[in-house]
């Protein structure tokens, strides 16, 4: 990936050290740069730091060392709302608000964008609801607008928070196993709707994952392992994979 | 086990310490009391149905102090318990605004009473507001607590998407709480309509007032009519929060 043109990277990150409470280092020196408009899958087992990674890339957690920027934007420099329309970040258990609608959870991809008055109301500009209902489609779920989050399978609620970050309108989306727990047809089918999304609205994704069997689904890999990243490779993920099934 | 055995044989005997330190175990004062249970019972049957309208309009005024004062209380507890919610507020704000709700909810509704018939004066509005006084400390508490347990992983994300603090209490708060907000606004406005029919006894209003005559008066027929009465209503109130509940509340999947 180093071979990349500077102009083509969407995020790029230096150095990065981080360590919860000077315990180990989850993650040291790592340093890594996402092409633009490209899927990209962070392979690596259970524990090994992929979701530390994931959040400081998002701004959510301070790294002691080094530095993130989006499209030569410093993230350490930028407020939330400009920090929003930046980077989108999708969690493992895609931090959906269960008691409100498909709908409303959507559009608070937009909030970023929107004042006090009305939307503490409810009530968000014609503009933005045309565009959370166009999301909810691209996501075909459009016809599930109404219903309660609760209410829905957890493939639908995938759905949805693909939907709320793409109304977010962001450079770069930051998803953390959020289709680990889906059975492989329907994490298929909605990593090929965020591959669809990405193409369609210039957005860089940056999946984790430790199912190695999703990993065609990247235009790139990165592999970290032991608090480093790595580039990634076919015969690199097939002896990691056979080592886990061995295990 | 053992450790389990030691406690309930201690807890026991503290318990029979201070009851025998009240009297409890003095049998010639419990056999007088069940006497007097017995006399006082036969005086108040049967009831005197005579009073019904005058006790009825009383306690119709509990029921608007209870359910204005619980409303009141809960308006005011909101912004008091975000304020005092800290992954969202500074230690110093939290802090004050959770000292603020300790303050109040520390003074006993009684009391409020108290403080506001020589406030605004004799009447139902000061028992209204020291029923509200009393609910906003309570509600504070258990709210702010409640928000501070919601989930971090729904707040990051909806943070990422450049909501702010209000945007966070509408959008994330009040709804991922709306099932223990409704709870507890249900078990207050239960629990005030029981403690309001005492605020009569300071000049707050209500059916109180009613009582302490007749007890003064010595005229217990009255009183069971009265007693009848606010058990009719506190049943009502039973049914009315459980009709609620199952109405309102969401049955949130896991």
């Amino acid at each position: 990936m180093s071979g990349i043109d500077s102009n083509d990277i969407a995020l790029r990150a230096d150095d990065i050290s981080f360590a919860y409470h000077d315990e180990a280092w989850v993650l040291k020196d790592v340093s890594l740069a996402l092409p633009r408009g490209k899927l990209t899958m962070l392979m690596g087992p259970s524990g090994s730091g992929k979701t530390t990674l994931l959040k400081v890339l998002a701004g959510i957690i301070k790294p002691q060392h080094g530095h993130v920027a989006v499209l030569n934007h410093a993230i350490e420099r930028q407020n939330q709302k400009k920090l929003s329309s930046l980077i989108g970040y999708i969690p493992q258990q895609l931090g959906l608000v269960r008691n409100l609608t498909a709908m409303e959870n959507v559009l608070m991809g937009a909030l970023g964008r929107c004042g006090h008055g009305k939307t503490l109301l409810g009530f968000f500009p014609r503009q933005e609801i045309e565009q959370a209902r166009a999301a909810l489609d691209l996501m075909g779920i459009g016809h599930k607008g109404s219903e309660m989050v609760f209410r829905m399978s957890g493939g639908e609620r995938q759905r949805v928070a693909i939907a709320r970050t793409l109304v977010q309108h962001p450079q770069v989306v930051l998803a953390d196993e959020f289709v680990s727990d889906l059975d492989l047809e329907l994490a298929s089918e909605i990593l090929e709707r965020m591959r669809r999304a990405a193409a369609q609205e210039k957005i860089t994704f940056l999946m984790s994952m430790h199912r190695v069997g999703l990993r065609d689904f990247g235009d790139h890999i990165l592999t970290l392992n032991n608090g480093q990243v790595a580039l990634g490779s076919t015969n690199s993920l097939r002896s990691q994979s056979s080592s886990e099934s061995s295990s | 086990m053992r450790t389990n055995l030691l406690v309930s044989a201690v807890l026991i005997l503290l318990l029979g310490i201070v009851l025998a330190d009240f009297g409890f175990f003095d049998g010639a004062r419990m056999l007088r009391g069940l006497r007097n249970l017995g006399i006082l019972t036969s005086e108040m049957l049967p009831p005197d149905v005579g009073v019904l309208p005058v006790a009825g309009m009383a306690l119709w005024e509990t029921v608007q102090m209870s359910f204005a004062g619980t409303l009141l209380g809960f308006l005011a507890s909101l912004p008091l318990s975000v304020l005092g919610t800290r992954n969202l507020f500074s230690p110093i704000i939290s802090g004050a605004a959770r000292f603020v709700a300790a303050a109040i909810r520390t003074i006993p509704v009684l009391l409020w009473a108290i403080i506001f018939v020589i406030l605004v004066g004799l009447g139902p509005l000061a028992g209204t507001l020291g029923i509200g006084a009393y609910t906003v400390g309570y509600l504070a508490k258990i709210y702010a607590d409640l928000f501070e347990g919601t989930d971090p992983e729904v707040i990051e994300a909806v943070q990422s998407t450049g909501a702010s603090k209000l945007h966070l209490v509408r959008f994330v708060f009040l709804p991922e709480g709306a099932n223990a907000i409704l709870t507890q606004l249900l078990f207050m406005l239960e629990y005030n309509v029981r403690a309001s029919s005492i605020l009569g006894f300071v000049g707050a209003g209500g059916i109180g007032f009613v009582m302490q005559i007749y007890l003064q008066t010595l005229e217990y027929r009255r009183l069971a009519t009265v007693l009848l009465l606010i058990l009719v209503v506190v049943l009502a109130m039973d049914g009315l929060s459980g009709w609620m509940r199952k109405r309102f509340l969401l049955t949130a999947a896991q």
